[in-house]
């Protein structure tokens, strides 16, 4: 809202400076975006919430200021002279949808001279941004900038039978705006109408035939009430966005729309003559009186934590408008018309703060302290990051939504059809995504095609995974790219999962997923699948514009924090020393390390300590005979004691024995 | 027997301690060291017994300074032994494996030891968190002195969370599409299919939700912060984009005051960015606050936005099923990027989701 500083002069004696107008407007709840200067004037741009619309009229600053500074209001009285005939006699109204118009009054003002505004009325308009038209349109715009109220004047000569009807829209009309485009309507709008056809959308803009034109002499002033709902709906529906409909949407002082009217009128025959018809056609009702509130005074430091004096207290409601009781102490008003955004107690305490002054409310005031826990998730998270960072993965944060070629692209977790905004979020996404991968993948390439040579990338984020009937499931997933190999990114997450769950060892079986090579895995933690890891198919990194093939992971973050334990319970340190031997064993090509372990361990019984896979070696002769070599160390350690190396060697005899049994091994 | 000059003598010195410290310093193995010790301190043919067999050479009156001058040598070199053992013996066993492997399949020399230069295995490679990351790792700490406990909901939301418990009823301009994404099911395979029964699903235009979760679950007092990803249809610019991060703060119990509303954001405030910090309160209007601010800090010389907050209102409270007769509140709300941008220094918000590692290792 532009204010002009002359024209606010009018309502509001204005002793203060600019600056200190602004001020203490912007700290009463009217924000300052800035001022110029306009032939003279000032134009004063007013950002104003809307709860507010009183103050998209001058009149409703001019009452702030008032309130502010304690100043007198003066308001034009709005009495023109009425020396026509019965209005009556000259046009009629029909109300046909009073669910979308409550109330549509009509005045009419005969033998104008429509021609320029007079230099006063231009200048007020310029100042407020808003372009002369003629004298009669100016006048409309006028006293809407005025006092919030839009008013509308038709040509009455060229309305069809010189009536108005309000009503709902037919199937198929339409309406030429005095834009001079053609609107379709549709039922649910509200339409002005005359005998035969629509000649204006309530609110939101008039019609080209009915406009007012050098040759028009008699008028319709059209003042009333709409629908805000509606009105907003037809502006977005049609894309047509006033400073008529801004304000209806809003909703003017409903007491407001006969003073409207009158003042209308009055500047009307004061710069296009004529002559004002008798009475006012006003069909529809009066809205319902203001509800009675009461203010507890208690209230006022129980929410704001500051005592507000009695005296100040009343004056400021009086300031505002208001006529207070005090009772038993209470105050009870009745707010006036314009202010329908005050009905109950918690408003008239914002109004005290608000014209009391924020700037009384203490920013050292006592706050109880409270005790405060890092969720398992929390900590969870933080070791996980603490671990990648460490690892020297950097973390990517990547947006929720993807495109369905990278949704085709993977996504284990579901087989449900993803989430869809009904509108694109970004680009083409509009898919709340199932995995991160893919999206993880796009930041690889584009590192990539960046020339950036490494590009170690991980986020822990949510994925959508859509339950009919209710709300999706919002998993958290920890995902990651990288250039290193398979067995690198393994001891990373096995690094992880031990750091996060103590010394729980990770499971791997075959991943079978096609976007993964045969260097892949599904990881396990004990019962549960945690997530897989696996080198990308040349193929499925094309797919997404990757050159160098990386290996990717996904683990789903709530096995790791069933299984976490954040709070290790300590186990006693040996003091004996352990014995090591290293292990070299030739067995069939296909034998895993997880079956060697797995025989070792069963073998070996509690006194084996620790079993490490060293490296696997091949050659030519090796190779011809279908075998390897796979090298480990284990140590064997006896709690409490020494072990003697009769008893390790009987053990590692007996590891050696299961091993040529059930892996078909030999010492190599 | 031949003789020898004493500058003759001493010049021979200087040579071999030269070459017997270059020596021992360029040992990168204990069988280098021992190489090295045998070949220049060998009791028996090592070069400095040689050396000192010549020492009879040396005319008689000269003898005492050439004795002196070897003496140096001799704990010169034993030094330099000893420092070598030192030093390979702390080296990694596998480096010095690999190393030696190496110069031995190649035939090359041990380089020179350079204290300057630091190869690729050597150097760490630590990654770095997401500047938004660390600001709200940063957020959540300091409201954790504050007593502040960290809540959690859905980004995927019904409109009983994300407007109509908050006092945003049916026709209200917030809830317009233009404004949300709303949800449509099954648009692959036809995007006009009309959504099955239940309520129209969207993305959270606001982490205020999670305000409503908590309540609906817990009795007061209820103390909480809810950090998460929020979306609304704007246009990426420098500035905008569709979905950001946001901070909502609620404390809810008996005596709950604007005036401490005022000191705890004071207190993040000061405790985020500086002592000297002070916040002022204008009035604004949000429909799940009242009465409802827009909370400006001391920046420079002037004030800055920091976010929107206010006394929860009545009408919210009610609809969690709290008494607003027993207990007050207060909400607030901040943009995590617009804090992290101002802190780093970042200009552009696109480039928080571009993932540009030379971007991400600033932090």
């Amino acid at each position: 809202m532009i204010v002009s500083w002359n024209w606010l002069k009018q309502y509001v004696p204005l002793r203060m400076s600019v600056e200190e107008l602004t001020r203490r407007l912007t700290m009463a709840g009217l924000n300052h975006e800035e001022t110029f200067e306009v032939d003279g004037d000032l134009a004063i741009d007013l950002e104003v919430t809307s709860n507010r619309p009183d103050c998209l009229g001058h009149i409703g600053v001019a009452r702030e200021v008032a309130a502010l500074w304690d100043l007198e209001l003066t308001l034009p009285a709005a009495r023109p002279p009425e020396e026509g005939p019965p209005v009556e006699e000259l046009t009629s109204v029909e109300l046909a949808c009073p669910e979308l118009c409550p109330l549509y009054t009509a005045r009419v003002i005969q033998g104008v001279k429509v021609g320029e505004s007079p230099a006063w009325l231009r200048r007020r308009l310029k100042t407020a941004g808003i372009s002369s038209v003629n004298n009669v349109v100016d006048a409309t715009n006028y006293v809407m900038l005025e006092c919030g109220q839009p008013l509308h004047a038709f040509d009455l000569d060229r309305l069809e039978g010189q009536r108005i009807v309000v009503r709902r829209p037919h199937q198929g009309e339409t309406l030429l705006a005095i834009n001079h485009r053609t609107y379709e309507l549709e039922p649910w709008m509200c339409a002005i109408a005359d005998a035969r056809r629509v000649v204006g959308l309530g609110g939101v803009m008039g019609g080209a035939e009915t406009e007012v034109s050098p040759q028009t002499t008699n008028l319709l002033i059209e003042a009333a009430r709409f629908d805000p709902v509606t009105i907003r709906n037809t502006a977005r529906r049609l894309n047509l966005h006033s400073p008529s409909s801004y304000r209806f949407e809003r909703g003017p002082d409903p007491r407001g729309v006969d003073w409207a009217s009158r003042r209308c009128c009055e500047l009307i025959l004061e710069v296009a003559g004529g002559t004002l018809a008798r009475g006012v056609i006003a069909v529809g009702e009066e809205p319902p009186p203001q509800p009675k509130i009461t203010l507890r005074l208690s209230q006022l430091p129980r929410v704001l934590g500051i005592e507000v004096p009695q005296q100040t207290v009343v004056r400021i409601l009086r300031a505002l408008g208001m006529e207070p009781k005090l009772q038993n102490g209470t105050v009870q008003v009745v707010a006036p018309s314009w202010r329908r955004d005050l009905e109950r107690e918690i408003d008239l305490v914002e109004e005290v703060a608000r014209l009391h002054g924020y700037d009384k409310i203490p920013e050292d005031a006592s706050v109880p302290l409270a005790p405060v826990r890092t969720s398992p998730q929390e900590q969870v998270i933080q070791r996980v990051q603490q671990v990648l960072v460490a690892a020297g993965f950097h973390e990517a944060l990547t947006p929720s939504v993807v495109d369905e070629s990278h949704w085709r692209w993977w996504h284990p977790w579901t087989s449900e059809d993803p989430l869809c905004t009904q509108t694109p979020v970004l680009g083409r996404a509009r898919l709340l995504r199932q995995t991160l991968v893919p999206s993880l993948l796009d930041c690889y390439a584009t590192n990539e095609k960046l020339g950036n040579e490494q590009a170690e990338l991980f986020e822990v984020a949510r994925v959508y995974l859509p339950q009919p009937g209710s709300l999706p499931q919002e998993p958290l997933l920890l995902a990651l790219v990288s250039q290193r190999d398979y067995a690198s990114v393994l001891g990373v997450l096995q690094g992880l999962v031990h750091c996060v769950t103590g010394q729980q060892e990770l499971t791997v079986r075959p991943a079978g997923q096609v976007v993964l090579s045969s260097r892949s895995a599904q990881l396990w933690l004990g019962q549960e699948l945690l997530g897989y890891l696996g080198q990308v198919t040349p193929e499925a990194a094309k797919a997404l514009d990757v050159r160098r093939v990386p290996v990717v992971a996904e683990l789903r973050l709530e096995v790791l924090l069933q299984q976490a334990r954040l709070v290790p319970r300590y186990t006693p340190v040996p003091d004996t020393p352990a014995m090591r031997y290293d292990v070299n064993y030739v067995v069939p090509s296909r034998t895993t390390w997880a079956q060697i372990k797995q025989v070792v361990q069963q073998a070996a019984g509690e006194l084996l300590e620790r079993l490490q896979y060293r490296e696997t070696y091949l050659n030519q002769q090796l190779a011809q005979q279908g075998r390897k070599k796979v090298l480990f160390s284990l140590w064997f350690r006896a709690p409490g004691r020494t072990l003697t190396h009769d008893e390790a060697n009987r053990l590692k005899a007996q590891i050696d024995q299961a091993a040529f049994r059930e892996l078909q091994a030999q010492l190599g | 027997m031949s003789t020898t000059s004493l500058d003759d003598y001493l010049a021979r010195l200087d040579q071999l301690q030269q070459q017997g410290l270059q020596r021992f310093a360029q040992c990168q193995t204990p069988e280098e060291v021992e190489q090295a010790r045998v070949e220049f301190l060998g009791a028996k043919r090592g070069l400095v017994r040689q050396v000192q067999q010549q020492l009879k050479e040396v005319p008689g009156p000269e003898k005492p300074q050439a004795g002196k001058r070897f003496n140096e040598l001799k704990r010169a070199l034993e030094a330099a032994w000893e420092e070598a053992k030192r030093r390979v013996a702390e080296a990694s066993p596998a480096q010095q494996q690999a190393k030696e492997k190496r110069r031995r399949g190649s035939g090359d020399l041990p380089p020179p030891f350079d204290p300057t230069a630091v190869p690729p295995e050597a150097q760490l490679r630590l990654g770095r968190l997401h500047p938004v990351t660390q600001t709200i790792r940063r957020m959540k700490e300091v409201m954790a002195r504050l007593g502040f406990e960290v809540a959690d909901g859905p980004e995927v939301e019904d409109p009983w969370h994300n407007f109509e418990a908050l006092n945003i009823p049916e026709a209200h301009p917030a809830r317009d599409p233009l404004d949300n994404f709303y949800l449509s099911t099954a648009c692959l395979s036809d995007p006009r299919r009309p959504a099955p029964e239940g309520p129209q699903l969207l993305l959270r235009s606001q982490t205020s939700t999670v305000q409503i979760r908590v309540m609906e679950k817990q009795p007061p007092p209820v103390r909480v912060i809810a950090l998460g990803r929020v979306y609304r249809p704007d246009t990426a610019d420098a500035t905008h984009f569709p979905m950001f991060h946001q901070m909502e703060g609620l404390y809810v119990a008996r005596g709950v005051t604007m005036a401490q509303l005022k000191t705890v954001l004071r207190l993040f405030a000061a405790m985020f960015f500086g002592p000297e910090v002070h916040v002022r309160f204008r009035p604004s209007f949000f429909p799940f606050t009242e009465p409802s601010v827009e909370v400006d800090m001391t920046w420079k010389d002037g004030w800055i936005e920091m976010g929107g907050a206010g006394m929860v209102d009545p009408a919210v409270l009610e609809a969690v099923g709290y008494d607003p007769e027993q207990v007050t509140g207060f909400a607030f709300g901040l943009g995590v990027e617009r804090v992290c941008m101002r802190q780093y220094g970042i200009d552009d918000i696109r480039l928080l989701y571009r993932n540009d590692v030379r971007f991400l290792e600033q932090f």
